[in-house]
């Protein structure tokens, strides 16, 4: 696949996260889709501002954490009944309660395991490289002290002059236009 | 202008709303209903011994509630946190019914004969003669006679009655002195309460296992279980936990509990009630599999008699009631974080809870052991511990109007009523 070209999109800089959110609020509100905010630290208000929905980490925790169970249960009804059936005192060779503690254990392994792969999977990482980086203030201060805005040229209401005008109306630091 | 907080006041009037009359006025009616119903169904079997082991189990439940309120007002002094703030006097006014429970277990001292084998049986051998009680009995019966007699049962809950009812007495007193005290005193009260609470959890541990065992435990005076006390103690938080998220969403419909019930800390309260219902199953599950891995004569039985003859019914309604519909529906985040669902799956609990008991109960005597079967009396089951939880919710409802809802000597307060989100 060739490299893309081109403008990623226009990166707005805000020293308060209540800057940020209310920047993020209105661009929500006058249509912009494609949009996301970068911030030090977890700010919740700002996913819910730009309409975060759900995402399907919940679902591959639920779907791993069955299939730990189920996989372990059949593993020990396997051992137990067909491949190595033992009399331990007396006791029949599908025992069931005795076999749930394991299941259990590898359901928890299961789910633990999916909801950290899954949620850097459906995170699009590892990535090697992100356009975002480019921006220079971005680098420096997305980690420490900023809050970023960053409105995406896929997004059909993006113009460069125009979208850079409507970002400057939120009082920015700085608005930045970030390439590929 | 950056990281602004609006901070909530607190309402002026602290004390529980008007609407806490109209609740218990409720409970009043259900009681009288259900009390009737209790004495009819009695007149249909035609016989008292049901009425008393559904006793039991109503005592067995606001015992929980008091008692367990109690507990959990305990630990909240020594671990602090908002969740700890916000049910302070909802806890102590639980902790203050502890004189209806009493009430409760006079009728059960009164009628040791009709419930337990051990105060029944006075002459072993003659009663081993004439088939009444099989030779494991017999021996477990005679062994056991220096702590399974009327005196012992007697004195041990009179003690663990008078511990309960020094702790209540306590926090409480303490409780309105430190909200008279000046500001100033504030880490002084927080320390007084921790050293109080750390030995009190403790106790609380030992008494609470020890009623336990005397009151549900020796109906059956042949098995035993070590894990039995803390099976109660996990199963109070269970069901005080459902009770304390019931009444702080109930009471939020009216201030000061508008003001400072919080989704964050109804959230909190939802996961440390998750936690509850794992850790519950955890222990009974366990108990089951350690005992049927031994598979001893001296412990199985207690176990088949809950089993066969119809009861594997009941068992497996009580694994789904009492652990796979709260777990898997607290798992949801969002039903966590929804008042009325919340507190739908709560009553949920309580129910469960009231389930559990009657699984753990009825078997225990010899009519039933193996065989559940129909009779009126076994009905009573349903209308005694409605009508005994009924009165003990109108007398908590007393209780909870008796002092403001919010203590507010205490640094949690500034910050429960700090804005939950930053603010654009």
């Amino acid at each position: 696949m060739p490299p893309r070209e081109g403008t990623y999109g226009l990166l707005a800089e805000f020293d308060t996260p209540g800057d940020l959110i209310r920047a993020a609020r209105q661009a929500r509100l006058d249509g912009w889709r494609r949009l996301d905010c970068y911030t030090p630290y977890p700010v919740e208000e700002a996913a819910e501002a730009i309409g975060f929905h759900r995402n399907k980490v919940p679902l591959v925790t639920l779907v791993g954490g069955l299939i730990g169970l189920v996989a372990m249960f059949a593993l020990e009804t396997w051992v137990s009944v067909w491949a190595f059936p033992l009399n331990i005192g007396g006791r029949p060779t599908y025992s069931w309660p005795a076999f749930l503690v394991p299941a259990y254990e590898w359901t928890i392994l299961f789910a633990g395991l999916s909801a950290a792969f899954g949620m850097l999977a459906l995170n699009g990482l590892p990535a090697l490289y992100h356009p975002l980086f480019n921006a220079p203030n971005f680098r420096n201060g997305a980690t420490t002290d900023k809050f970023f805005l960053c409105l995406e040229a896929l997004d059909p209401k993006f113009d460069l002059s125009k979208t850079k005008a409507y970002l400057e109306n939120f009082k920015p630091v700085s608005v930045v236009e970030v390439e590929y | 202008m950056a990281h602004e907080t609006h901070a909530n006041t607190l309402p002026a009037e602290l004390g529980a709303p008007a609407f806490v009359d109209g609740w218990k006025t409720r409970a009043l009616a259900i009681g009288s209903v259900f009390s009737v119903i209790a004495v009819v169904l009695a007149v249909a079997d035609g016989s008292i011994d049901h009425v008393l082991r559904a006793w039991l189990l109503g005592l067995m439940l606001t015992f929980g509630f008091s008692v367990g309120g109690l507990a959990l007002l305990l630990v909240q002094y020594c671990t602090g946190g908002k969740w700890g703030l916000l049910l302070r006097r909802p806890l102590e006014a639980m902790s203050r019914t502890l004189p209806l429970v009493f009430a409760y277990w006079v009728v059960v001292a009164f009628s040791l004969k009709k419930l337990y084998l051990w105060a029944a049986v006075s002459d072993v051998s003659a009663a081993l003669k004439s088939g009444w009680i099989n030779e494991a009995q017999a021996h477990a019966i005679e062994f056991k006679r220096p702590m399974l007699n009327p005196g012992a049962f007697i004195w041990v809950s009179l003690l663990c009655f008078a511990i309960w009812a020094f702790y209540t007495w306590r926090l409480n007193d303490l409780g309105l002195q430190r909200d008279a005290a000046s500001p100033a005193t504030t880490p002084e009260w927080i320390k007084r309460f921790e050293n109080i609470s750390g030995p009190g959890i403790v106790v609380y541990a030992i008494t609470m296992s020890a009623a336990a065992i005397y009151w549900v435990m020796s109906l059956d005076p042949t098995w035993y279980s070590s894990v039995y006390g803390l099976l109660f103690l996990v199963g109070q938080g269970y069901q005080v936990l459902a009770l304390s998220i019931i009444v702080a969403v109930s009471l939020s419909k009216g201030e000061p509990f508008r003001t400072i019930l919080r989704q964050t800390e109804q959230h909190d309260l939802g996961k440390f009630t998750f936690a509850f219902v794992m850790l519950n199953i955890y222990l009974a599950f366990s108990q089951f599999l350690i005992i049927w891995s031994g598979n001893l004569p001296e412990e199985i039985p207690w176990y088949l008699d809950r089993f066969k003859g119809g009861w594997g019914v009941i068992i497996t309604l009580d694994f789904l009631f009492h652990w796979l519909i709260p777990f898997t529906l607290l798992l949801s985040r969002d039903l966590k974080r929804n008042k009325k669902r919340l507190v739908r799956v709560c009553q949920w609990m309580v129910f469960a809870k009231a389930f559990d008991l009657f699984w753990l109960i009825e078997p225990n005597f010899k009519d039933a052991a193996r065989n559940l079967h129909f009779s009126w009396g076994i009905l009573e089951y349903v209308a005694v511990p409605v009508a005994m939880t009924a009165f003990w919710v109108a007398f908590y409802c007393t209780q909870l109007k008796a002092r403001p809802l919010v203590q507010t000597n205490d640094p949690h307060v500034a910050e429960i009523l700090e804005a939950e989100h930053v603010d654009a």
